[in-house]
């Protein structure tokens, strides 16, 4: 062929085989290679992170929802324990109540006993004091002094009357 | 596209000095050596070229990928991003398309490097680079090594013997791969459909080697014609065109069709932005193809 377009040159076809394998074989160690591992690993990589994501995901639903079940556990156990306790702090404030009502009567019947004993001691002090009254009334009347047999029969018969009247009353 | 002092094309026809632009050239050797029968391994323009294509595209990918892999934070920057996003894609719709998941990996780095050769190699036509040179040789007055350098063409892939080899390499590429997946014999049995009424052998065989051997042929023509379709366009739009008016009209009349042939020129260099990736992408495609429909007889 003249077409100096179309010229075979033996020497530039042996040369672009030479150039070209020589290439290919510096960019397959050096560029392709590395690179294509290191998409490969970076595409690993993501689907990993996804498959994680996926995971953690599906493990946070299913924390929640233990979440959730432990919260309405806890809101059953809280409203048992509230009740539990009211209960039982009704419970001891009617014991306290009882209690109290329980020493309250005991004061009441203690005081009123109490009151019995004084007032019967102070009855019986007023009484003596009538009979020894009485008597130094009779003394002053009779102008002399009663004898003691006498004194003893008046206070005997006084005091079965007091006796009676009270016996009376 | 500058004409030096010292150079007699420019008393040639126009027509000639636009091949000359395309073709290699062994008046103007760079360095000579020794040759063996037809086989002449002196350094010419395109042999140069070819050297300078090869040292872009290993320089550059090595550089950017090792970069890349070595970053702290692996996050690519523009250009690792795009390079990535062609290898993604030729491994995505080229590689496990047609050659398959189960084989693709043998023959990726292959694939690869063609298209970015191929690529570099067209690109690296488009860059005005020896016209640069020229244009300081005519203002130097003519200097020894750099007047060499501006004869000849300036795009490598335009060459249809760098582009033959590219082929050869494909051929081997598949024939290789055929053999490996189904064995010698087979791999040649493959050329014909089994099941056929045996004298239909006779047409099928010689057909089926002729569409194997023309393969490279028209991987080698298609990036040719194309690359060099392109070339020649800008050359008469530049030179021819301005040449035949200053010729007929006057200098006048060339100044006011430069604006006409400057605009269009324009056009056809982002044209060929545009062919330059489409080639490199066919050619590694068709490889892709052909390697695919060796080791993949039964689909």
């Amino acid at each position: 062929m003249d077409n100096p377009l179309f010229t075979i040159d033996p020497g530039l076809f042996i040369w672009s085989i030479i150039i070209f394998l020589l290439v290919l074989l510096i960019l397959k160690r050096y560029a392709w290679t590395p690179l294509l591992d290191f998409i490969d690993e970076r595409e690993k990589e993501i689907s990993d992170s996804l498959a994680m994501a996926e995971s953690a995901k599906a493990d946070l639903e299913k924390i929640k929802d233990e979440s959730e079940k432990i919260l309405d556990e806890a809101k059953k156990q809280g409203k048992v324990i509230v009740g539990d306790s009211k209960q039982k702090a009704e419970q001891s404030a009617n014991n306290i109540l009882n209690k109290a009502q329980e020493k309250s009567n005991e004061f009441l019947v203690d005081a009123k006993s109490k009151i019995d004993l004084e007032k019967k001691r102070a009855i019986k002090e007023i009484k003596e004091e009538v009979v020894e009254l009485s008597l130094d009334l009779a003394s002053q009347v009779l102008q002399r002094n009663v004898k003691d047999d006498d004194n003893n029969k008046f206070i005997q018969s006084s005091l079965k009357a007091v006796k009676t009247d009270e016996a009376k009353s | 596209m500058l004409i030096d002092k010292t150079d007699t094309s420019h008393s040639k026809d126009p027509a000639d000095v636009a091949i000359d632009h395309v073709a290699n050239s062994y008046d103007h050797i760079l360095l000579h050596l020794p040759s063996f029968g037809v086989f002449d391994f002196s350094i010419t323009k395109h042999v140069f070229l070819l050297i300078l294509v090869g040292f872009i595209t290993v320089s550059s990918m090595v550089f950017l990928v090792q970069r890349y892999i070595s970053s702290r934070t692996k996050v690519p920057g523009k250009t690792m991003n795009f390079i990535e996003m062609i290898i993604l894609y030729i491994r995505e719709n080229v590689l496990k398309s047609f050659i398959g998941e189960k084989h693709y990996k043998d023959w990726d780095a292959l694939v690869y490097t063609i298209f970015f050769f191929v690529l570099i190699g067209n690109f690296l036509g488009l860059i005005p680079i020896f016209d640069l040179l020229g244009f300081i040789n005519y203002l130097a007055g003519g200097i020894p090594v750099v007047k060499d350098l501006i004869h000849g063409g300036n795009t490598v892939t335009a060459n249809i013997n760098l582009n033959f080899a590219l082929a050869t390499i494909t051929f081997c590429a598949f024939t290789i791969a055929g053999i490996k997946k189904y064995g010698f014999f087979h791999h040649w049995k493959n050329l014909a459909p089994a099941g056929l009424a045996w004298p239909l052998y006779f047409i099928v065989v010689p057909i089926e080697v002729m569409a194997m051997l023309i393969r490279p042929i028209s991987l080698t023509l298609r990036l040719a014609g194309n690359m060099m379709g392109g070339h020649l366009a800008l050359i008469i739009f530049t030179q021819i065109f301005i040449i035949e008016i200053a010729k007929n009209y006057g200098i006048f009349a060339a100044l006011g069709g430069s604006i006409f042939s400057v605009s269009l020129s324009i056009g056809v260099i982002l044209l060929e932005i545009i062919v330059a990736f489409i080639q490199a992408y066919v050619f590694a495609l068709l490889t892709a193809v052909y390697i695919g429909m060796a080791v993949n007889v039964d689909h």
